[in-house]
Order: structure tokens, then sequence, then C-alpha cells
């Protein structure tokens, strides 16, 4: 199981290329092969949902892994025209976007007056939404309902909108304070002596260098809007004029006669946005994904 | 403050920053208030009436609910069910992603791909991984017809319909999804590990099992911790979307948990205090939880 070295560390380091090290030799062999074969078990079903989307339930059912017969976009049709997904991309767009940007309305000034603070009050508030991280966004479900309810927004995408942000926020603001931290208050004192006012000193030097923190929230928190499911289904209800595509998918699902070939094809459809983001984005978005989970 | 005229207008700066703080904290944390803190509190009320359907009018109930709640097999099942899916998936998700992350930092062979393949999974939604899942487990789904052209037709099942396999469908869900994006981010830890520490390791004749456990590991522990928590919070919590996709908590309640139940009783059911009881107790569940959790991987040197 040992790699006995031959040589002192040092010329070692110089022989072998820096990235190579530790990772030859046969001691490996099985971690090799354990993550190929998980590799594998991740790509299996993505390939089964990429043919299947192509054929009839018969053809799925008699030979599952079998490339397509013929590449007719009959069910990307079907499912377009039967889950409403034209609306329902629309919603999801929207609710998205505005959700998003009203998520940066709220967090870049909560985060400027957090870092520029110097008391108490700004050390409590800064708990109080790092509070945020323990409880799980899942647990209020219902009563968010009832606040719904209340408003007389229950079930429509206002509502959606507002409430979004909020499960963001947290994060949002804690990751914007700390890249707001690493402003000189120098530069902010001489600005003010300058008869800048709190706003513009926001606008023209903590927001500039706050830049790659809202790039990496304002990815983070589009991907988990436009991924969310309970909230939207419950929240924003079975309406094809109000759901979002994560609501418009599962209805696909017939409880006596599911045609898999249109799911697979719905479901392609939709996880093709988020694709062509990953494609385009791929560092900022590991990046975004990895700073999320870091921070909690 | 050592001139007399500097104290009062050092008092003033501070008030203004104050002010300043309220006016620019103040709308973000009034919706997180609103929207986030409001709700928390408000399971606690609720749990305390009695409210049949959400459009109903609510009366006081006291601990009725909670007496309830305890009583009941289906909330027994729950708990049960919970604790299956919590002692099943923490174990073998942490172990094998850590492991992986480890495997990913020593740069392998196409380890470029291999990071992207893992990567996907956080990508997907929990409800495009729903429709996926449910086609792939259906009785004519993949998994069978790939048993069926092994020659294993015995195996074959319902898989979401068997009370057998309904609740392990879900936590075969939840590894395949959870496994890989665990390692990316165990990995990314794991890369700000000194590289002289592992040649010290080499050179004392360690191999790689005891480079990850005997010197990885405890150098990383707070963040083992960190992500156990995570995967901790989203098994308990946020698996009821997964079970409303793949089971419905079914058959029976044989995939019913705590979360579920939750969900299950206020909009099925329309029992919303008996639902934000089991609430509480999810809650309280889940704090003890993330207490043992930090507890355990305390770093301790």
């Amino acid at each position: 199981m040992t790699i006995a070295p031959t040589r002192p560390a040092k010329a070692r380091r110089r022989a072998l290329p820096k990235r190579d090290r530790g990772a030859r030799g046969l001691s490996l062999l099985p971690a090799h092969i354990l993550a190929w074969v998980y590799a594998a078990l991740l790509a299996v079903p993505l390939y089964y949902l990429a043919v299947s989307a192509f054929k009839e339930n018969l053809e799925i059912f008699s030979s599952p892994f079998a490339l397509p017969g013929s590449y007719t976009p009959e069910n990307f049709l079907t499912a377009w025209e039967r889950a409403d997904l034209g609306t329902a991309l629309l919603n999801s767009v929207l609710v998205t976007g505005v959700s998003a940007l009203l998520t940066l309305a709220l967090a870049i000034p909560a985060a400027y007056g957090l870092a520029r603070a110097r008391g108490g009050l700004g050390t409590l508030v800064e708990r109080f939404f790092a509070l945020g991280f323990l409880i799980p966004g899942f647990a209020a479900l219902i009563p968010t309902v009832l606040l719904a309810i209340a408003l007389g927004m229950f079930q429509t995408r206002a509502f959606l909108i507002l409430f979004m942000p909020a499960t963001a926020l947290p994060l949002s603001v804690i990751l914007l304070t700390q890249f707001m931290r690493t402003v000189p208050r120098e530069l902010e004192e001489s600005a003010s002596l300058d008869g800048a006012s709190r706003w513009s000193v926001m606008r023209y030097i903590y927001l500039p260098i706050a830049r790659p923190g809202i790039a990496t929230i304002t990815i983070l928190n589009m991907l988990n809007f436009w991924n969310e499911y309970l909230f939207t289904l419950i929240l924003g209800g079975p309406d094809p004029s109000v759901r979002t595509v994560q609501v418009a998918l599962p209805t696909l699902i017939s409880q006596t006669n599911t045609q898999y070939g249109v799911l697979a094809a719905g479901t392609l459809l939709m996880l093709v946005p988020v694709y062509v983001a990953y494609v385009v984005l791929s560092r900022q978005m590991e990046n975004a994904l990895l700073q999320g989970a870091l921070k909690s | 403050m050592s001139e007399p005229s500097a104290a009062p207008r050092a008092v003033d700066r501070a008030r203004a920053d104050r002010s300043a703080v309220a006016v620019f904290t103040g709308p973000a944390t009034i919706w997180y208030f609103v929207f986030t803190i409001g709700p928390m509190i408000a399971i606690f009320v609720i749990s305390l009436l009695s409210w049949s359907g959400l459009l109903a009018t609510p009366r006081w109930a006291g601990l009725d609910n909670f007496t309830r709640v305890l009583g009941d097999r289906v909330f027994h099942a729950a708990v049960r069910n919970t604790a299956v899916q919590v002692a099943v998936v923490l174990p073998l998700m942490l172990p094998a992603s850590f492991m992986l992350g480890y495997y990913l930092t020593l740069k392998p062979r196409f380890h470029r791909v291999l990071r992207v393949v893992l990567f996907t999974p956080a990508l997907i939604s929990l409800s495009a991984m729903g429709t996926v899942f449910y086609a792939i487990f259906q009785p004519q789904g993949m998994v069978n017809s790939a048993l069926t052209s092994l020659g294993l037709d015995g195996l074959t099942k319902p898989w979401l319909a068997s009370p057998d396999t309904a609740l392990a469908a879900v936590i075969f869900v939840s590894l395949w999804s959870g496994i890989g994006f665990t390692a990316v981010l165990f990995s990314a830890r794991l890369a700000a590990v000194s590289p002289e520490i592992y040649e010290a390791a080499e050179l004392d004749g360690c191999g790689h099992w005891a480079r990850m456990w005997r010197i990885a590991y405890p150098l990383t522990k707070d963040y083992f911790g960190v992500l156990t928590m995570l995967q901790f919070l989203w098994n308990v919590f946020a698996s009821a979307g997964l079970i409303l996709l793949l089971t419905k908590g079914g058959p029976g309640n044989s995939s019913t948990t705590l979360s579920f139940l939750v969900y299950e009783k206020a909009f099925v059911q329309s029992q919303v205090g008996y639902s934000q009881a089991v609430g509480v107790l999810l809650f309280l569940i889940g704090v003890a939880g993330l207490l043992i959790i930090r507890r355990v991987f305390r770093q301790n040197f």
C-alpha cells in the first residue's frame, strides 16, 4: 500500500510534476475503480433520460439503453404543449429574475451598513442574519402559507417574488459584508469630507469592491430560485398561468398512463437553461456553490 | 478622546453611525423577520391550536396536539423512518465523499472530467431528479429492465410501490445526488492542507489510507462536522419534496418521514395544529442533532 520514497523529497519534487504527486502506483487502483463506478452511476440515469426522450413507451421498456431508432422532436413538442412549458418558463424567468434583483436591492445596503458599523447594533444584526444558516428553509412552510393567505397573495407570483429573497438574505448579506469590510475606513472618511453622501459612498466605493461577491450570490440565488420546488408548488400553486417549470414538469406524470418519453423530453427541456448557464459560467458557478456551502 | 472637545463629537458620530446602520440594514432585517423569523415563531403558536384546514377558524387546544402526536402510530413510523434515513445516509455519504474528495486532490488522470460529473447533481432541481427517478424505479423502468437483461428477473420489484423498498429508493436518491457534490466540497477544503505535511508522512512510510484518516481527517475535522450538519439538515428537513414526488410517503406509511408528515397533515389531511406540533418536534430534533454533531466533530487539539 505504501509508495517507498526512493529519493529525498526535495529531489523527487523536482523530478515529478507537482500535480502527479501521489497519484501514481497500484495502491490507488481500488480508488480509481470506486470513483469511476460512482461516476458511471451518476451518468447512467442521465443517459437513460436523454435517449428516452426520443422513444415511445414500448421502446423504453424493451430496450432502455439502446440509442433511439430515430430522432424526432415529437416528445418535446408534446411535453411543451401538455405541460404548458412556454408559460411556465416565462413564470420561472420572471420569479427568478425579479427575486434575484430584489435580493440584491435588500442585501447590498444591509451589507454596507454592517461593514461600516462599529457599535454593538451592527454585531447584533449580523448575528441575527447568521442565525439564518441554522434555520432550515423548509421548516416554516405552513406559517408562510398562512402569511400569504393573510396578505391576500396566496398562489400568486408576487408572493413568491417577495418571499424568495428572504431565504437568500442570510448568506447574501454575510458574504457581501465580508467583501465590503475590506474597504479602508480612511477612504470613506476622505470621501465624506469631500461632501459625498452615504449613498454615493456606497455606490462608488463599496459597490465596486463587492462586485465579485455580488456575482457569486447572484449566480447562487438564481440557481436556487430557479430550482426551488416545494415552496413554489405550495405558494405558487398548480394553476398553469402562475406555476413555474419545476411545478409544471411533474404534471406530466399521470397515475394511470404516463408517457415516459414525453416526461423525459420535458425534463431535458427544463435542464437545458441550467446547463447552458453552467457551460458559460462553469468556473463562477462552481465557486458560487462552493462558497455557498462553505459559509454555512 | 484626550481632547475635551473630541468626546461629544465621538458620541455624536456613534449615534450617526447607529442610525446609518438602522437605515441601511433596516429593510433587509424587516424582510428577514417577516418572511423567515416570524413564520418560525408561528410554528410554535400554531402547534397549540386546534385548526382543521387552512381556512377554518382555529381555537386554543393547549398541548392536545402533542398528546395526540406522541400517541399516534403514524408519528412513530415517521420517527423510525427519519432515524433510518439519517442512520444510513450520514455514515455512508460522509466517509465516501471525504475519500472521494481526497482522491480528487491527488489530481489523478481525467480528474477534471470526474469533477464535472460529480458536480452535475448539484445543478439538477429536486423536481427533475424526482421525475427521472420516478421513471427509473417504475415496474417497467430502467432498474427492472437492466435486471431482466442480466437474467436476474427474480430481483425485479415495483421499487416505489413495495413497502420494503420505498424508503430505500428515497435514500438511494439522496446518496446518488449527495456524494458527488459533497466530495467536491471536501476536495476544496483538503486542497488547502499543506503538501509538506503529506510529504513528511510519505517519508515515514504512510500510505494513502493513513494520510487520509490520520492526517487529513484530524486537520479538517471541523469541516467534516460542517458538511455532516449540512447533510443532516437536508435529509431531515428538505427530503419532503423528494418523497412527495417519488412515493407520497407510501405505500402505507413505509416512507413517511417527519418532514413529509408535516406536509401531509397540513395539506392533505387538513390538520394544521397536528402538523405544526410535528414541526415543533422536528425542530427540536434538528437542534439536538446539530448540537450532537458539533460535539462529535469538535476540533480537539
